[in-house]
């Protein structure tokens, strides 16, 4: 019983850093109408910013996560400008393909940059908490309070700026939208910035607990993109309700499968949503 | 006046390529005197062997460097194309490709990963093309690969037995193993279940995990579960750095031990020493006291290699030495017949690829003893012998516990 409560709390944890990175590509999906593929490299990118701050710079932990939301949020804007808008009008395919391509080779700038070492952010490492045979590291804690604060303050952000309800006005009907006057084209800046900025908080608090590499965002894209899929492409919440379902699925997994599985956990949900329900739980509303 | 220096950078550009057309020409243009010997490298320069590649790299163009500037193998210079395994297989096969059939070299050297020379191996064997390795799964000698094989690595049987009794002499008695899934992973944990209870320890489980996850804690739950008083963490460093660090949090206190390459000097710079005190490593250890060792560790500019730099030295040397004793003809499988032949029986002993080639010229016979130890194969082309270095870390460095 402990084992399965002790899966639960470590599935949650994921889960919910998981899915600020999954809201970030939920809502550039919503918006842009293709899959975003760089959300790997700009976690890498989020993640790499914010160890620069928090080693070199001396920025706590929480400090260090926004320089990351930055960082990653301008990369994300300037990377679409140049590459991917102009090929949009294209097609959804050959914009993903071509965000594929960009994801490679941002990796490999920071691969030559940092080089291929793990580094480890500059943080006490301290022994978990231990309750009732469950344990809780105090780093997940925090992680916790910063991906739910990260979240809370980007829904307060869509329900009531005058900015983020136009965000949602062109997720649900861009005509419309156009016609009321929106600039779709400030608006696709503008999500490019949240949902990269999103998926650089995603890579940071990812690596605060164990370790960061140019792999970072690539090793998780596979359950952010699950995460999307299940909870409904382009939903916002179906992306917070997909990664805890993700990330809770993957720990659950462990107990009739064998740990090198779990990798699998991601495709068969993937498979699953989209043969019983092709629009995921929540279905494509974005918010 | 702009289309003037427009004009003239197209002309530099068109004599810029065409002296490239004639230098990349130049070797076949040579071939009448004797074209050039080339070999190819695959290391993994990028990847979790990423650390290594480069070394690995540098010994083998140092070796070459040395022998051309003693005027080649046979009058021929040797030319070295190397390519980047990414520690990836299906990376590795596309270099491999490359290297057999554009560059058509003669033998394929330094391979790390496992999992990168099981993929490579038959590119190879097929190809007719000699393959050398730092690899030690056992499943990599049991393919079928016609003698076009051969490693200075000790298998897995090899080192895992020495492990075990290592493991008995620090007299643990409930050992559990935390495997990354690689293809030594299952036969290292069945060679420790057959050596543990010889000295009344047992093994009380092992996790194979998957090493690209970003947090282990749900496989370290399972292993903490089993109760062990000795944790044998057999991955790669990225994962074992992780590993290490949650191990910490999660309050375990009994010791663990790890292969160096995982748990390297590199690993402990990177984690507070609190995490890695007491972790022991067991290292296939070069023959630090050999002349061919102290040579290269003055040209790498190290104090302590790493064995596989000095393995891929002596791979580069074995392999210009077997050609130059088929009389220059640079096939894989004149390597392949002849490798032996250089590198044991009862010869004069040479520790570099120069001294064995002018010794070869005066018809003599030689047994390469190289930086990583004597390279003597066996029919499969395993290595015969190989002392293992046991250190243990202490406040970030290592302590050497003993030489077995």
């Amino acid at each position: 019983m402990t084992e399965v409560a002790q899966l639960l709390v470590n599935g949650l944890v994921a889960g919910t850093i998981l899915a600020v990175p999954a809201i970030g590509f939920t809502a550039i999906y919503a918006v842009l109408r293709f899959p975003n593929f760089t959300v790997a490299s700009h976690a890498t990118i989020g993640a790499f910013a914010g160890y620069v701050a928090n080693t070199a710079g001396g920025f706590p932990a929480w400090a260090a996560v926004g320089v990351a939301f930055l960082v990653a949020g301008v990369a994300g804007v300037i990377n679409d400008e140049v590459v991917l808008k102009p090929l949009r009008p294209s097609g959804a395919l050959t914009a993903a393909i071509a965000a594929v391509a960009l994801t490679i080779a941002l990796e490999n700038v920071i691969r030559f940059i940092w080089g291929n070492d793990l580094r480890g952010y500059a943080l006490p490492l301290r022994r978990d908490w231990q309750w009732a045979g469950l344990r809780i590291g105090p780093q997940q804690v925090e992680n916790l309070v910063i991906a739910a604060v990260a979240m809370g303050a980007l829904f307060l952000f869509l329900a009531f700026t005058r900015t983020g309800k136009a965000m949602r006005a062109v997720a649900d009907n861009p005509t419309l939208a156009g016609i009321k006057g929106i600039n779709a084209e400030m608006v696709a800046r503008l999500v490019n910035f949240v949902g990269m900025g999103l998926a650089g908080i995603g890579g940071m608090l990812l690596g605060l607990d164990t370790s960061i590499d140019p792999l970072t965002g690539f090793r998780v894209i596979l359950s952010v993109f699950a995460a999307a899929v299940v909870g409904g492409l382009g939903s916002i919440p179906g992306a917070v309700v997909g990664a805890l379902a993700i990330g809770v699925a993957e720990e659950l997994s462990l107990l009739s499968l064998a740990p090198a599985y779990r990798t699998a956990v991601g495709f068969v949900a993937i498979l699953l949503v989209l043969t019983v329900r092709p629009r995921g739980i929540l279905g494509e509303r974005a918010f | 006046m702009t289309q003037r220096s427009h004009d003239l950078s197209r002309r530099t550009l068109l004599a810029g390529s065409a002296a490239l057309a004639a230098t990349a020409w130049a070797p076949r243009g040579a071939a009448a005197q004797g074209a050039a010997i080339r070999l190819g490298t695959l290391t993994p320069l990028t990847g979790a062997g990423g650390s290594y590649g480069p070394s690995m790299r540098k010994a083998m163009e140092w070796v070459v460097s040395e022998v051309n500037a003693a005027g080649g193998a046979l009058g021929r210079k040797i030319e070295l194309v190397s390519e980047d395994d990414q520690t990836n297989p299906e990376a590795a096969v596309r270099a491999a490709r490359k290297l057999i059939d554009v560059d058509k070299v003669a033998a394929i050297m330094g391979t790390w990963a496992s999992a990168v020379t099981t993929a490579v191996a038959p590119l190879c064997w097929e190809s007719k093309t000699f393959l050398t390795t730092v690899s030690g799964s056992d499943t990599i000698t049991q393919l079928p690969h016609l003698g076009y094989l051969v490693r200075t690595q000790p298998n897995t049987q090899l080192q895992i037995g020495k492990l075990g009794e290592f493991i008995l002499s620090l007299k643990s008695k409930r050992v559990f193993v935390l495997a990354a899934q690689t293809p030594f992973a299952a036969p290292s944990q069945k060679r420790l279940s057959e050596i543990l209870p010889k000295g009344g320890s047992e093994l009380v489980g092992g996790v194979i995990y998957d090493k690209d996850k970003t947090t282990f804690r749900s496989e370290i739950d399972q292993a903490l579960r089993a109760k062990p008083d000795m944790i044998y963490l057999n991955g790669y460093t990225p994962d074992t750095t992780v590993v290490l660090k949650e191990l910490f949090k999660a309050g375990y206190t009994g010791a663990k031990i790890a292969q160096g390459y995982a748990v390297n000097q590199k690993l402990l710079d990177s984690v507070p020493a609190e995490v890695t005190d007491g972790t022991y490593t067991a290292t296939p250890s070069p023959a630090v006291d050999s002349p061919g060792y102290k040579r290269l560790a003055k040209f790498l500019g190290a104090a302590d290699l790493d064995p596989y730099s000095c393995q891929c030295h002596d791979h580069a040397s074995l392999v210009i030495l077997a050609i130059a004793k088929a009389k220059g003809e640079a096939t894989g499988t004149a390597v392949k017949d002849n490798v032996r032949k250089i590198s044991q029986g009862s010869g004069v002993k040479v520790d570099n690829a120069v001294e064995g080639l002018k010794l070869l010229a005066q018809g003599k016979e030689i047994n390469y003893e190289g930086a990583s130890g004597p390279c003597d194969f066996t029919e499969t082309g395993d290595i015969i012998d190989c002392k293992i270095r046991y250190d243990v870390a202490e406040k970030g460095a290592f302590k050497l516990v003993k030489l077995l």
